[in-house]
């Protein structure tokens, strides 16, 4: 959840935003949230769970 | 039921003061989806309000100012963490329960710091970025 908060603070062209999914559920089905913390980039579902710094990087610009 | 334990506020408090520059909480509220059900009959706005006003009495540089509705959120009750009150594109949306509550703290520190923790080469990458990125993650309270 850090690294998109920091990644955001670092460029005004990125936005990093947590959603509580229980309280989001109709969103947290559309975007088919099963597992925590899920990752979505641009609105497009991408990755469940934690991943080092550098592999965020790559995954977020993919 | 306090905030935090009380370890835990000193621990907040030091971080706190540790902050470069002031962060602004800006807490939203409006209507709000129904929850899954295991909620419980808690009113999240009011419990929102509660977690980032008892936020900034830990820290001289932290405030909490509360809206309804305001622009640029499509859910309630969510909080904006501003640094100098700039809007930076940093929001938790929904109650940050439990261990999530630790991100928030986490979200201010980081605001609050003049200088980005990111690796270097994250720097360089963002810095050439030619298009905006929506990053958002589904979490749950734990």
């Amino acid at each position: 959840m850090l690294l998109a908060f920091r990644f955001a603070l670092a460029s005004q062209r990125v936005s990093g935003t947590a959603i509580e999914a229980n309280e989001f559920p109709q969103l947290s089905q559309e975007l088919r949230v099963w597992a925590v913390p899920r990752i979505v980039v641009d609105g497009e579902p991408r990755w469940d769970g934690a991943v080092p710094e550098p592999e965020f990087l790559r995954r977020i610009l993919a | 039921m306090a905030l935090l334990r009380p370890e835990e506020e000193a621990k907040v408090r030091e971080w706190f003061t540790e902050l470069e520059r002031p962060v602004q909480l800006l807490v939203a509220l409006g209507p709000e989806e129904t929850p899954r059900a295991g909620s419980g009959d808690v009113d999240f706005g009011a419990e929102m309000v509660r977690v980032c006003e008892g936020l900034a009495e830990l820290g001289d540089l932290v405030s909490c100012w509360v809206e309804q509705e305001p622009e640029g959120f499509p859910r309630f009750p969510a909080v904006s963490i501003r640094p100098d009150g700039r809007d930076a594109g940093v929001r938790y949306d929904g109650l940050p329960w439990g261990y999530e509550l630790g991100s928030l703290v986490g979200a201010i520190v980081d605001a609050g710091r003049a200088e980005s923790t990111l690796r270097p080469e994250s720097l360089t990458a963002l810095g050439q970025l030619d298009r905006d990125l929506a990053l958002e993650v589904f979490v749950t309270p734990t």
